[in-house]
């Protein structure tokens, strides 16, 4: 589904991330580890297009979407989260979810007014699906910047749904959150494996990494080290050195 | 009504149109210095039209509010990708160009027997039309009032599509507004040419109303008030603004003890509410609340 190819990105003279070849099945998930620094927020801002690349392709679905306008690649079938929540703090709720839908209206020809204005029942409905998968119903017509923490956190991941995407690209989304969170996270995105959907997962807590990824992959210092099921790459001296050394302690 | 009352009033609703259209861009996330630009070339535009050419009112307000429109849209271009203190240098540069061009402009016509038209910085006289068709003040002001009701309640219906809303999504973050998909630029473009054609409609009723105009008018004096006004009045909603210019021209010119002191006070009633309301008095926060009260209130009477 997703086939990272020689990608390459330098910010000026820091080589943030280094001939990274990464390849996502469909319906699986894809861990990526690594120190801070590493280069793995840059790699979900290069499949999304945040940045422009250096170097490499990105392949969705086999076609390369490298020079894909950043706008466009939602409709491809591209979502995400990010590492310090980016919300819309003066939407409500219920907007949030509701402009974040790839305009499920044009495609099912709905009446103008309708469209632009409370969204076709289609897209209503699906809000109120997302809204009840968050949690977050009753604080619907509240705003973003109101909600607690966690509640954002499940907010911004109920934005990344609402345009149904094939590919999930999640960053950090456990950090800054207690056991009780990571837990109720960790259903969450099992929940969605078993939907199908395809996940890469950017996670610093070894907890939800291990128990729901199918494959992990760890950068450091941009380059990828190892790349395997969670418990090679739990044993691979060189992931240890780099990087659960000092968690292990 | 009394005439003083009456040029008041019709002095707030045409400057109401600058802080409108400095208030869209500001909901998009960016602070322009160069409003007072579109003012001047749809004053122009409009005023060339009617006066030189002999248009009807209607046609010549359009043409002129197309014209800073496109212009808005053009300038929009290139700077879209600019942002903070470059996009507001670049849209100051932009209107002292105007301003500049403008006094070099001589162009006149014979009409009727007398030569009009723009004569540099000496100005254009005689941009006579609402006098020439017997339209009086008031009926004048009613049209200014007619106008900026649309405006404001157009742009009040936009703020609620998905197409409002993803002005206020660049305003707050450009990232996730893309990632949204959101065409980041192609929206910073429409809200540019929307601010020039409101922008645009408040120069020609401008030109109109005093006949006279010269470049000068048209300084960078005029694009910090506009600015000002939605910062005071607040960016939540499209009011925010009409109380921003209702505090300014209605309050502070009006009361006598302010004589000579207005600048001041307006100056210092800018910076104490950018420290205490970053957003304005009727800020995203406020509006939110009064809009939750109003539904419930409407709730509990059904
Ligand atoms: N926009 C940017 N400009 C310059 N350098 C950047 C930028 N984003 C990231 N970097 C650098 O790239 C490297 C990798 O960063 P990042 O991908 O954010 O790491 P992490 O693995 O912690 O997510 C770091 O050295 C960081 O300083
Ligand atoms: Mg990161």
């Amino acid at each position: 589904m997703l086939a990272l190819e020689g990608l390459t990105k330098h910010f000026g003279g820091v080589q943030a991330l280094q001939d990274l070849n990464l390849k996502v099945s469909k319906g699986s998930i894809m861990g990526l580890i690594g120190p801070n620094g590493s280069g793995k927020s840059t790699t979900v801002n290069l499949i999304c297009g945040v940045f422009g690349i250096t170097r490499g392709r990105i392949l969705f679905d086999g076609e390369d979407i490298s020079r894909v306008p950043t706008h466009l690649r939602l409709s491809q079938g591209i979502a995400r989260t990010f590492q310090n929540i980016r919300l819309f703090g003066q939407l409500t709720v219920w907007q949030n979810l509701w402009v974040a839908q790839n305009a499920p209206e044009q495609k099912h020809g709905e009446p103008f007014l309708r469209r632009w204005f409370g969204g076709s029942r289609r897209a209503q409905a699906q809000v109120q699906g997302l809204l009840e998968f968050a949690g977050l119903a009753h604080k619907a017509q509240e705003q973003a910047s109101n909600l607690s923490f966690g509640e954002q956190r499940r907010l911004e991941l109920a934005r990344a749904l609402a345009s149904q995407p094939k590919l999930l690209l999640l960053d950090e989304p456990a950090a800054g959150m207690n056991m009780e969170e990571i837990n109720d996270l960790k259903q969450r995105v099992l929940a969605l494996r078993a939907e199908g959907k395809t996940i890469l997962l950017v996670e610093h807590v070894m907890e939800l990494v291990m128990g729901v990824t199918d494959q992990i992959a760890v950068l450091d210092f941009g380059r990828k080290i190892a790349q395997g099921s969670p418990a090679e790459v739990q044993q691979n001296p060189q992931v240890r050195e780099a990087y659960l050394g000092t968690q292990a302690r | 009504m009394s005439d003083y009352l009456i040029g008041v009033l019709s002095n707030i609703g045409m400057i109401a149109f600058l802080a409108l259209s400095a208030y869209v861009l500001l909901v998009t996330g960016s602070i322009s210095f160069g409003q007072q630009a579109y003012f001047a070339i749809s004053a122009y535009g409009s005023g060339i039209a009617t006066a030189m050419w002999g248009w009807p009112l209607w046609l010549g307000m359009l043409w002129g509010a197309a014209l800073a429109g496109l212009a808005a849209a053009l300038v929009a271009v290139p700077t879209a990708r600019l942002h903070g203190l470059y996009f507001a240098v670049a849209t100051l540069a932009f209107a002292e160009m105007v301003r500049l061009l403008l006094q070099m402009l001589t162009w006149q016509i014979d009409v009727d027997g007398t030569l009009i038209g723009p004569m540099g910085s000496e100005g254009f006289r005689e941009i006579r039309y609402i006098y020439a068709h017997d339209i009086s003040a008031v009926q004048f002001m009613l049209l200014i009032y007619g106008l900026l009701g649309l405006v404001v309640g157009g742009l009040t219906l936009m703020e609620r599509t998905r197409l409002g809303l993803a002005l206020r999504m660049i305003g707050e973050d450009e990232i996730p507004a893309e990632a949204l998909g959101v065409n980041v630029a192609a929206c910073k473009i429409f809200a540019a040419a929307l601010s020039g054609i409101i922008a645009g409609i408040g120069g020609a009723l401008y030109a109109h109303l005093i006949t006279y105009i010269e470049p000068a008018l048209f300084n960078v004096m005029l694009g910090v008030h506009g600015l000002a006004y939605g910062l005071i009045g607040g960016l939540g909603t499209a009011v925010g603004p009409l109380l921003g210019v209702v505090l300014d021209i209605g309050f502070l010119e009006s009361v006598r003890a302010f004589a000579g002191y207005r600048m001041i006070v307006f100056g210092g009633l800018v910076a104490l509410l950018l420290i205490v309301r970053p957003r304005g008095l009727l800020d995203e926060v406020t509006v939110h609340r009064i809009v939750r009260r109003l539904i419930r209130s409407d709730h509990v009477a059904h």
